[in-house]
């Protein structure tokens, strides 16, 4: 019997970035921090969410983008996994928001995840069996968040605001297919937000070795060794991306190369969009990618764990690329803002 | 039917009075030495949001002390007032004689930035939905005037200026001081292109009027009043800067009267482009030739057609509900040469017109004088 | 401060306002955003999803924004032409400076308001400049 991933493929996937971009000149202005301090991570600018938006707005668009690719009715998807971590109500959920718009509803499950950033691929992860198992036609996972930093925190540099979605399906007709899938979790506090609480905290370095490396390296190497793949195997390799540099780093850590990292390592240009972090970089790969080629998607959340992903593209890609806006569209779709009106866009004015 | 009676209040900000102490100023006086009325029709609009009061008709003419008369209340957003005056015809030519109509409303309850709030209730939900702003369509109106007839800016702050010109000499208007068109660029920006110049103020106001069939002496006769509803948002006129309910409205009242060589006008410039877009929808200005006719006078007291002598919405004031109110009496007041603000000598024939947002209803009435 | 987005009001709203969904007049074919339950000619309508593009006629720049607004002062709102009819709705991610009549816009779906800071939040459509 066939592996359930093997049954399982991606039929639309969609991005959008909002088109507010700060610099991190600007940033960096603001507190009287030396240039040394954000040029470490790697970044040039992030992407800022309008006055109006929010992980549901945009977690929307980037769904009609991947419904519109997967050509399919709204009717015939059955599930719809919203993963966030800056949910626009602690309780109600979005998916349900999400499929009412795209005329989903009513009969179809519809949850929101929270996992920190990886939240939506747990939907991802947990699609492939109702998939593979028969009950369900189509899934529609979204990843969406407009991420909090506390005014001042190192993370103000990094956390923006995006969103991914992808239509799930059997891997006939699908434009890439699952090869495997691997998850490691434990339980490391390193970067949290209690109930109530506006901004997240975090445990500076203890977010990298313990928590990002230890969990990405893990899920990557046990994918690796179920499949019997090597990192010399994929074309693509996508890992989450909560600055320029971790990505690298971990890349280099596993044994990929600069050339395989750099099709979907977006967080330069648009910053980390938690949630949508690795998926709108597996969204670009997916715009880029030609039939035949294997792509490794390891996304990461906090608290903490790591999947890890082998996806293999498929003829059908081609005809779809075309359907929906790019990436690339919504990296260049930009307009620069200031400080303050970043202050203003974010609703972080004191009152 | 015939106007007998014709009182007003000074529009202002009547912090001191609520709207029943308003409506029993002016009715008190329209009432004195008659003994008894038929009807009493309240018109009233925004005191429904800022003084709440249902069957607002009955508890106010309970307060005047007409114990058992039939009182009805109306309410039609900005065209309440006149409203109330369609009505009242109508019941003069069936069952009534004499029916008292007030109009009175309330718009200082809030500060300023909840008022103009809730005065957004005026317009369509499809554009009100976005709480953008009173002035949000009024502005996208008088660009798209503008753009279309290439008229500047300043040509069109003469429309202001004239109001307030008029309204110097009306002991009832709210602002009554001149000032120069270019001081309406200089305003406070409300809805671009729009200033805060180019609207009326928010003041309290009340007006009444006595009106009967078969008076011994009267000062106007109320020879008729037609209405129609129009599209409630800009979105759908086939050309917004037409307003289709009031051109409709005015075309039946000319279908059966001699609307040529109208002496006085009393119209509804909640906006400066309201006005321009009023002149033009009823044949006083061509199309995009109304803010030229008004820089060069032909509106004034001296001009071709006397246009809202008393200073209109912009300077007299807006008392939402009872602006037709008010326009009605002050005709009737020039027609009958006792108009204790600029005079239009030997006045005729006058209209008032009136209507809710852009045209979600219109309503216009025609008047003659007595001798 | 006035309510008026209470939850059965943006329920009920919840399908033509996130899916652009207007009337479409089954005799004449006049289309009508919100939805209206007759045409001006009598007709009757039909449920109808308008196209999301279109050309801004007019706009404003409102700085006596709401109350519930002032935070995101000054607001644009633009008439736009839709093709099958025009709309008047609220034009996103531009500045005053960037807007201009003639240009293209596309419809997108954002926040439209808050019943308070603790009540439910109407999601709609707004439109932005066309990118490329
Ligand atoms: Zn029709």
């Amino acid at each position: 019997m066939p592996k359930p991933e093997a049954l399982t493929g991606i039929h639309g996937w969609g991005a959008y970035v909002p088109r507010a971009r700060i610099s991190m000149v600007d940033i960096a202005r603001q507190w009287g921090w030396s240039d040394h301090q954000w040029k470490a991570l790697g970044m040039i600018e992030k992407a800022v969410a309008a006055y109006d938006e929010d992980a549901t707005t945009m977690g929307l668009e980037a769904a009609q983008n991947a419904v519109r690719r997967a050509g399919i009715k709204g009717e015939e998807v059955g599930a719809v996994f919203f993963g966030s971590e800056s949910k626009p109500y602690a309780v109600k959920p979005s998916a349900t928001i999400i499929a009412e718009a795209l005329g989903i509803t009513p009969v179809t499950m519809a949850s929101d995840l929270e996992f920190a950033c990886r939240a939506a691929s747990e939907g991802m992860r947990a699609s492939i069996g109702l998939i593979a198992s028969g009950m369900l036609k189509y899934t529609l996972v979204v990843g969406s968040d407009t991420a909090q930093a506390s005014p001042g925190d190192v993370l103000e540099f990094t956390a923006s605001s995006g969103a991914a979605a992808f239509v799930l399906g059997r891997a006939e007709g699908a434009a890439a297919v699952f090869e495997g899938s691997y998850t490691y979790v434990t339980d490391t506090p390193d970067f949290w937000r209690r109930e109530g609480a506006p901004y997240p905290s975090h445990g500076e370095g203890f977010t990298g070795e313990p928590a990002y490396f230890k969990h990405i390296m893990e899920a990557v190497k046990g994918l690796l060794s179920e499949l019997g793949l090597r990192p010399s195997d994929f074309s693509h390799a996508i890992f989450h991306q909560p600055n320029g540099k971790f990505p690298v780093r971990v890349g280099e850590m596993l044994g990929f190369r600069q050339e395989q990292l750099k099709v979907g390592l977006v967080t330069p240009q648009i910053g980390n969009t938690y949630n949508a972090s690795a998926l709108i970089g597996f969204a670009r790969v997916l715009d880029y990618a030609k039939p035949g080629e294997r792509v490794l998607l390891a996304p990461f959340g906090s608290g903490a764990g790591s999947d890890a992903y082998s996806i293999v593209i498929t003829d059908a890609i081609e005809g779809k690329k075309g359907l929906a806006p790019t990436v690339d569209h919504y990296i260049r779709a930009k307009r620069a803002i200031s400080y303050s009106q970043y202050v203003k866009m974010r609703r972080m004015l004191v009152k | 039917m015939y106007v007998t009676r014709a009182v007003m209040e000074k529009i202002d900000r009547h912090y001191e009075r609520g709207v029943k102490d308003l409506a029993a100023a002016v009715a008190k006086k329209a009432l004195e030495g008659i003994d008894g009325v038929d009807y009493v029709l309240v018109a009233s609009s925004l005191s429904y949001v800022q003084e709440p009061q249902l069957d607002l008709g009955a508890h106010i003419a309970y307060s005047l002390g007409l114990r058992g008369a039939r009182a009805i209340s109306v309410e039609a957003g900005e065209a309440s007032g006149l409203a109330a005056v369609e009505l009242a015809g109508a019941l003069l030519k069936s069952k009534a004689s004499r029916v008292l109509v007030i109009g009175v409303d309330k718009l200082t309850n809030f500060t300023s930035a909840e008022t103009y709030a809730q005065l957004s209730l005026l317009y369509d939900e499809g554009v009100n939905m976005y709480s953008s702003g009173f002035g949000s369509v009024a502005g996208i109106l008088m660009r798209l005037y503008m753009e279309r007839y290439n008229v500047d800016r300043l040509t069109m702050a003469h429309w202001p200026a004239l109001m307030h010109a008029n309204a110097k000499h009306n002991p009832y208007a709210m602002l009554r001081f001149a000032i120069a068109p270019e001081k309406v660029l200089e305003a406070m920006p409300m809805a671009d292109p729009i200033t805060l110049m180019d609207s009326f103020p928010l003041g309290d106001g009340a007006a009444a009027i006595l009106l009967e069939s078969r008076p011994k002496e009267a000062l106007a006769e109320l020879a008729a009043v037609e209405a129609a509803v129009g599209h409630p948002n800009v979105a759908w006129s086939e050309d917004p800067l037409h307003i289709e309910s009031l051109a409709l409205a005015y075309g039946r009242l000319s279908e059966k009267h001699d609307l040529r060589e109208v002496d006085v006008v009393e119209l509804h410039d909640s906006f400066t482009i309201t006005a321009l877009m009023i002149l033009e929808s009823i044949g006083l200005a061509e199309k995009g030739k109304a803010a030229e006719a008004v820089a060069s006078g032909r509106f004034s007291v001296n001009g071709d057609v006397a246009v809202n002598p008393s200073g209109g919405l912009k300077a007299r004031g807006h008392p939402i509900g009872a602006t037709g109110v008010y326009q009605v009496a002050e005709v009737a007041l020039q027609l009958a040469g006792q108009f204790p603000g600029l005079k239009v000598e030997g006045a005729r024939k006058g209209l008032a017109v009136s209507l809710n947002g852009f045209g979600s209803s219109s309503y216009v009435a025609y008047l003659r004088g007595v001798e | 401060m006035m309510r008026v987005k209470t939850p059965p009001v943006v329920w009920r709203s919840r399908n033509h306002r996130y899916k652009l969904v207007g009337s479409k007049c089954k005799a004449c074919g006049e289309v009508r955003f919100p939805p209206v339950h007759f045409c001006s000619c009598g007709g009757e309508v039909e449920e109808v999803e308008l196209p999301r593009a279109g050309r801004l006629v007019s706009y404003s720049i409102v700085y006596a924004a709401d109350e519930e607004s002032r935070e995101r002062s000054p607001v644009i709102m633009g008439l736009i032409d839709l093709g099958v009819t025009r709309v008047v709705a609220e034009i996103v991610d531009a500045s005053p400076e960037e807007v201009h009549s003639g240009m293209q816009v596309e419809a997108v779906f954002r926040r439209i308001g808050e019943d308070g800071e603790t009540g439910v939040i109407a999601y709609g459509i707004k439109f932005r400049p066309a990118v490329g």
